[in-house]
């Protein structure tokens, strides 16, 4: 099989993986233990509202009918309105609010873990069996182990306190004043002008304070800590196998045999192979962040799209909860594919096995 | 050697040629056991108590159905339907006994020729005749009546042996009493404080347990030496690398500490659960107040002894104003950390043996399923597994569990919504195993000895038992240890967010969710120990993965660390 007829075929095998998870979507919003109708109508609402909203839901018509417009309506993007937390306002709009939030936690989240966990990974591998080493990777396991929601509030408890621990730093009003719990401010920039070109609106005036975007990075930095804490292990674990297993291959015996320096073989040699392992586990942090961010922006107040799901399933905003999963399946069934497209660009050998 | 040299003689006839190894080893068993016969017991009430529960639970599903198929289609549609879920239950009834109970096949003692395919089925059909004429004959007739009474007094007298003193009870090492004016103690155990008796107590429980591990390896050393007809196995050098194996070892030191705190919580914890957490009003105990010795609820002592931030609090190894001894201290109830912690280990233990059991037992079957078959087979099971992986998983769980618990679903109640926990870590959680064991399950599958007992003409399903299915177990046996640190988590997890395993079931994550706001203050205990502990496990968990996997596979890379349990997924 030729490397592009298997990327195709994964991509045609993402088309059933989608439908069948808006199918378990369905059964488990529509066909669950709990009426969907409950909860928007209330305990007061009588007969007749009722009524009225089954009819507005296509709740009244049958089964395998309401399965039908379910599905044509996620797979055509009409993804509804929220019925509860914010009764009327469109999907659309609510993901608009609440999406950047968690964007904005999770970009620093993913880059935190790298740009800590992938040195310390490859320092420990370039010094094996030394007392650094043992500590770094006995570090990344417990590190690894500690439950986010455990995490988070000792963090915040060691900020709040951070005067005792820090030899009287004081975390809030280090650099710029923020505030430990609740969202980051994002207004740190924004377009002020439009220019209409025939169809097209182009932005010319741009707002931008450097002083809110430390401000709005500070502010993300312990959650972001937190919610890339498991990956940071993963990347720091992988990282040093990696680099194990490269300096112990034969093309770097070559490259010292023939009298390269140490610093060209670790440079270009070791650590670009070494790199080759981790990019599944970067991908695969996505999962990580689009379900561990319930707890962390629950903890840590951010209301951003994990925060949005909690609440819509906990007051029972069903049509809701169904739109959101559409979308986190169809960003993970993406991000999937995506992975496969870089393999398929990276590695020869796909398709091959 | 020929293989029948090996094969013609059972493991009763080469004891039955050796008695005295075995009979030595066995008669040091019976003392352990007798030793603490009456937890034993006790236990196997319980256990028991589960199973009724659970069967009465299964024998109203036809119930159920019938109704529910009635109202939409009318009564003798019910009816149908209610033959038929009995014949599926029972049916499924009959695969399980007759791989338990019948060891031998009754389609040969019966004399009925077929090929191997029917004699499977042909056998099944007569187990589950048999059993549909035993649910009938218990159903309709007096027959029911006697196997009640018998199963009751058989209980009663299981009962009484629970009753019977055990060298870890609480009676024989007491540790709660109260300090007399002079500075004695009146109540404990050779008028030792409190503190020293419980300690003496859980060491007690800590040795019997450590006697018990050496001597049932002196068991397996036993059967190498004199039972064992090969003197050598591949399993020995998995052994003997464990062994030398420290972090896996380590593991496993971690791992047997967590399960005996969870089997003997109520002999290590210095409080019953009874008393301390679940009817404290219903429960008094003396104290030695102003007035000399005086009585008092355990409600109203915990509600002074409360950790609340830094106004009051009882704080780690400490005692409070009752004489009670705290080793963990107190949480914002004034209940007995350690107390709540070592019953909580014990949820945990079962919420997380019973999803991960769960999904090894799917993710096996269809692992051998699916290299066996290949084809539709596998590609319907990928496309299945990889949509329930498309959901985000601890939203899904989430999304379940607050569904269920809000709904009042009957069984979000059974165990406090544990049963349902770990119901919907399994239905998630399997794909996750059957795609690690799916690779060492197709290798295995194209091996030359399948093709061999396939022509041979051996069933599709012995063949997969006896041919495939070892080869994949030590495989499954790691991940099934990596996922359990992650169930435990994602259990604390949801507790913590309220939606896990509802008061006053003891629970991790609900002691972490309760001391939150307290960290920063005296009573820094009620949310720092239980985390502690989750990471000692779960890296426990970890580290023992590890080992297995370097004893099993020495070849194998470290190299697939996302299988590892993670904070992440809580």
């Amino acid at each position: 099989m030729s490397r592009w007829r298997y990327f195709f075929r994964r991509l045609l095998l993402s088309v059933p993986v989608v439908l069948f998870g808006l199918t378990i979507t369905f059964v488990i919003v529509r066909m669950g233990p709990i009426d969907p109708v409950a909860a928007i109508v209330g305990p007061e609402g009588g007969g007749a509202s009722r009524g009225r909203i089954e009819e507005r839901l296509g709740l009244n018509e049958p089964l395998w009918q309401q399965y039908i417009d379910f599905m044509v309506d996620m797979l055509t993007f009409n993804l509804g309105q929220s019925w509860v937390i914010q009764p009327g306002r469109s999907v659309e709009s609510l993901l608009m609010t609440y999406a950047p939030r968690t964007l904005w936690l999770g970009f620093w989240s993913v880059l935190i873990a790298i740009c800590i966990g992938v040195p310390l990974g490859f320092y420990a591998g370039l010094n094996p069996n030394t007392k650094s080493d043992y500590l770094a990777s006995f570090g990344g396991i417990v590190w690894r182990a500690m439950p986010n929601f455990w995490l988070a509030i000792i963090i915040l408890a060691v900020l709040r306190q951070s005067e005792r621990f820090f030899f009287g730093l004081n975390w809030q009003s280090l650099g710029v004043d923020s505030a430990l719990i609740g969202q980051p401010p994002l207004d740190f920039i924004a377009f002020t002008d439009w220019v209409t070109i025939g169809m097209i609106s182009i932005p010319v005036g741009l707002y931008f304070s450097f002083e809110t975007l430390i401000a709005s990075i500070k502010q993300v930095m312990p959650a972001a800590i937190v919610l890339g804490s498991a990956a940071m292990g993963n990347e720091m674990r992988i990282g040093r196998t990696a680099v194990l297993e490269t300096i112990n291959s034969n093309y770097v015996e070559t490259a010292k045999a023939k009298g390269l320096r140490d610093r060209v073989i670790v440079w270009k040699h070791v650590f670009r192979n070494a790199m080759v392992p981790l990019v599944p586990i970067i991908t695969n942090e996505a999962f990580i962040l689009i379900g561990g961010s319930v707890i962390v922006e629950v903890i840590f107040g951010i209301n951003g799209i994990g925060y949005l799901f909690f609440q819509a399933a906990t007051e029972g905003d069903l049509p809701l909860v169904g739109s959101l999963m559409f979308v986190f399946i169809i960003l993970i069934v993406s991000i999937n594919i995506l992975q496969d497209f870089l393999y398929t660009v990276l590695d020869p050998r796909v398709g091959y096995e | 050697m020929s293989m029948n040299e090996f094969d013609d003689k059972t493991l009763r006839e080469r004891i039955a040629k050796n008695p005295q190894p075995a009979l030595a080893w066995l008669a040091g068993a019976l003392v352990l056991v007798v030793l603490e016969l009456g937890r034993l017991a006790s236990g196997i009430v319980q256990v028991g108590e589960t199973t009724r529960f659970v069967l009465g639970g299964i024998a109203s599903v036809p119930g159920s159905v019938e109704e529910s198929v009635a109202s939409t289609l009318g009564g003798i549609a019910g009816l149908v339907a209610f033959g038929l879920t009995v014949l599926v239950l029972l049916g499924i009834a009959a695969i399980l006994v007759k791989w338990l109970l019948i060891p031998w096949t009754l389609v040969d003692r019966l004399g009925i020729e077929a090929s191997t395919g029917v004699k499977d089925i042909v056998e099944r059909v007569i187990v589950t005749g048999l059993l549909v004429v035993a649910a009938a004959l218990v159903v309709l007739t007096p027959v029911g009546g006697v196997l009640e009474m018998a199963v009751s007094a058989l209980t009663r007298g299981v009962e009484w042996v629970g009753s019977l003193p055990t060298i870890t009870s609480r009676e024989l090492i007491p540790n709660e009493g109260y300090q007399q004016p002079d500075g004695s103690w009146e109540g404990t155990f050779l008028g030792l404080s409190p503190a020293v008796a419980w300690a003496l107590r859980v060491a007690v429980v800590y040795a019997y347990a450590l006697v018990w591990l050496a001597w049932l390896w002196r068991g397996y050393e036993t059967f190498r030496e004199h039972y064992r007809e090969a003197d050598w196995t591949p399993r020995d050098d998995s052994i003997n690398r464990f062994r030398n194996h420290y972090w896996g070892m380590f593991g496993l030191i971690v791992v047997i500490m967590f399960l005996v705190m969870a089997l003997w919580a109520p002999a290590v914890s210095p409080a019953t659960a009874e008393a301390n957490l679940y009817q404290p009003y219903e429960h008094e105990f003396e104290y030695y107040g102003d007035d000399g010795v005086e009585t008092i609820s355990h409600g109203d002592a915990n509600f002074d002894s409360r950790s609340q931030g830094s106004h009051t609090y009882v704080s780690v190894m400490s005692y409070d104003d009752y004489d009670r001894f705290h080793p963990f201290g107190t949480n914002t109830d004034g209940k007995d950390l350690f107390t709540f912690l070592a019953y909580g280990a014990q949820v945990s233990l079962v919420i997380g043996l019973l999803a991960t059991v769960l999904m090894a037992v799917i993710a096996t079957a269809l692992a051998l399923i699916t290299a066996y078959y290949k084809g539709v087979a596998d590609l319907v099971t990928i496309v299945a597994s990889d949509s329930i992986i498309s959901l985000p998983r601890f939203l899904l769980v989430l999304l379940l569990s607050v569904l269920f618990m809000q709904a009042n679903h009957p069984v979000a109640e059974i165990y406090d919504g544990g049963l349902l926990l770990a119901l919907i870590f399994a239905g998630t959680g399997w794909p996750l195993l059957w795609r690690a064991v799916r690779g060492p399950a197709l290798q295995v599958s194209e091996q030359e000895w399948i093709d061999a007992a396939k022509s041979y003409g051996q069933s599709p399903a012995a063949t997969m038992r006896k041919h495939m299915a070892p080869y994949i177990a030590g495989y499954m046996l790691i991940y099934a240890s990596l996922s359990l640190g992650g169930v435990i988590i994602g259990v604390a997890a949801l507790s913590f967010l309220g939606f896990g395993v509802q008061a006053p079931t003891p629970e991790w994550g609900r002691a972490v969710y309760e001391g939150r706001s307290h960290i920063d203050s005296p009573s820094w205990h009620i949310a720092t120990l239980p985390g502690i502990l989750v990471v000692l496990l779960v890296t426990g968990f970890n580290a023992l993965g590890d080992g297995i996997r370097d004893a099993i596979d020495p070849q194998s890379e470290a190299s697939d660390g996302a299988a590892g349990a993670s904070g992440g997924g809580g």
